[in-house]
């Protein structure tokens, strides 16, 4: 399966009349936009905000983050089994607008999360200040259950990136990547010398508020199976998982998850990257006994010599994880596992809620405990009403001049566990 | 399977009680792990994770956990899942204590812990 991905660079984003990229500029029509995206019985109203990297914007609780896409040659279309029909994509050419982001935010239960900073010391903690976002607020229906509440919000995401992406269409790329995995025998044809390395791609599916969903599917439904790694750059894989704002997969990192890129980057050169198994995260005890098994299964079936095992989300993922990286390590296959910590304010805490010597090679996102003072910005897009309550927030966490003091587990994408961060800890 | 469900969240004890056993306590998060110890020790066999949910322990106040409600030996799986859990929990509970919640932000708790308890139910009771 080969995949043309077209990056059409963005250098700002502004409002106008007519929906359209010139000279580098998005210009967004705000009214055909709320049109377009607007709807659902379950919404009273929706806005659009707009925020630059290096404003003094902070943009809170932030759900999903999505990267406007389009698909321009070959089958199916963006978010396939969600906006589009099922049809398997992956294939042809798509294109992307860079540096242009979707952002839900919106309070659909109490407690809340998720802080992007445009600027000062929180924007570092997180990829999504450094691009320009249009910035989707929804007010629900009175009386609206949060399950709706999520769904709908989930949606209207999915649909304000579907419409930015359109005009990607006819444009001429700033550049063309192309990715390529060749059917297995022939690849192994192709690079008999090269270790073969696969990619088992954990998925966050436990329930409301915390799931994921393949081509259309809640994850938590599904066997661990095979996709092409192009696949998820056309938008197979989408996120339901507004919970652990820090570690969270939001549908951008799903489209451009970084493990995917680097093992693509050496592919035919160092290793022979062969696919992508996904598994799930499941809260019942004997999905998860099964899930591992299957990935150990298709992980030796492949004959495989390596994979790296990414997490998503904290706790009963770290079962997961330890069980994975066991029963695959038992197949005699090698694995790095990519997670983060939490290790207390101090660091000093055991990291994880699980172990096993079999891992012994892993790769930390950072310590998602570590707490940080957010100063106060010019403009607030959504509410900081929750921040006192929110994932790392305390008592008094916002204080009377406007500054947070939270834990980054609070910051969006802050300590991604398919390393698309700054963070990271190296032994010497 | 035939299962216990230990639970301090009223949402699942309403909306279980007519199925399921369940031992209803009023009391902590951690209360609710430590009861699920003892369990273990009882014979009893661990259905589902003590960590559920991505909602931190020093944040939400609710917690249900699945069990089966036969005993036999002690299984040592169990035990070394709710022995990390209630690490892990202690962890974050010492470092900061949950604060008091208005009472919309406790039912939105209760149901997150109880869609999350239902995805472990759904899979039990797939096929039966």
């Amino acid at each position: 399966m080969r995949l043309e991905l077209g990056n059409i660079y963005i250098n700002d984003v502004k409002l106008s009349d007519t929906t359209k990229v010139e000279n580098g500029v998005l210009y967004v029509n705000k009214e055909e936009m709320l049109k377009e995206i607007g709807g659902d019985e379950h919404i009273k109203s929706i806005d659009l905000e707009l925020a630059h990297p290096g404003e003094e914007v902070r943009i809170t609780p932030v759900k999903d983050v999505i990267e406007p896409r389009v698909k321009v040659e070959g089958p199916g279309g963006i978010f396939p089994g969600v906006l589009s029909k099922v049809d398997t994509v992956g294939s042809g050419r798509t294109h992307a607008l860079k540096n242009v982001a979707v952002v839900t935010a919106g309070k659909i239960v109490g407690f809340q999360e998720g802080i992007i900073d445009m600027t000062g010391p929180g924007a570092d903690y997180t990829p999504f200040s450094k691009t320009h976002n249009v910035v989707v607020l929804i007010e629900p229906v009175e009386g609206l259950k949060q399950h709706e509440h999520e769904a709908a919000l989930r949606m209207i995401g999915f649909k304000a990136a579907a419409y930015l992406g359109k005009v990607a269409k006819d444009l001429t790329p700033d550049e063309v990547k192309v990715y390529e995995t060749e059917p297995l025998f022939e690849s192994v044809k192709k690079y008999p010398d090269l270790p073969k390395v696969g990619y088992v791609y954990m998925l966050q599916t436990q329930g409301l508020l915390h799931d994921t969903y393949v081509y259309g599917v809640d994850a938590k439904k599904i066997v661990p199976t095979i996709l092409y790694p192009t696949e998820i750059m056309d938008g197979a894989i989408v996120s339901g998982n507004c919970v652990s704002a820090c570690d969270k997969n939001p549908t951008y990192v799903h489209l451009n998850n970084g493990i995917i890129e680097d093992l693509f980057e050496k592919h035919g050169k160092e290793i022979n990257f062969v696919g992508v198994i996904i598994t799930n995260e499941n809260v019942y005890l004997a999905d998860k006994e099964r899930s591992s098994n299957w990935t150990a299964k298709l992980c030796k079936y492949l004959s495989l010599d390596g994979v790296i095992v990414s997490q998503e989300g904290f706790g009963n993922p770290d079962t997961d994880l330890i069980m994975n990286c066991k029963k695959i390590e038992n197949e005699g296959v090698k694995t790095v596992i990519v997670t983060d910590e939490y290790a207390g304010r101090d660091g000093a805490s055991q990291s994880l809620a699980d172990a096993d010597p079999k891992a012994d090679a892993v790769v930390t996102n950072g310590n998602a405990n570590e707490t940080i003072v957010l100063p106060p910005m010019k403009r607030v897009i959504g509410t900081t009403e929750f921040v006192d309550v929110i994932a790392g927030g305390f008592d008094g966490s916002l204080r009377p001049d406007g500054s947070i003091e939270v834990e980054i587990q609070a910051i969006t994408g802050a300590t991604n566990e398919t390393g698309y961060v700054t963070l990271s800890s190296k032994g010497y | 399977m035939k299962a216990i469900i230990i639970t301090n969240n009223p949402m699942v004890l309403e909306e279980y009680n007519s199925i399921y056993e369940v031992d209803f306590i009023e009391d902590s998060l951690m209360a609710v792990l430590l009861k699920t110890r003892d369990k273990i020790h009882e014979g009893h066999l661990l259905l589902s994770h003590p960590l559920s949910g991505s909602v931190k322990p020093n944040e939400t106040i609710y917690k249900s956990v699945i069990f089966s409600k036969d005993k036999g030996k002690l299984d040592m799986d169990s035990l070394y899942i709710i022995e990390s859990s209630i690490e892990t929990a202690r962890k974050f509970i010492n470092t900061k204590k949950p604060p008091t919640w208005s009472n919309k932000t406790l039912v939105d708790f209760q149901e997150i812990d109880y869609t999350l308890i239902t995805s472990g139910i759904e899979s039990m009771t797939q096929f039966k």
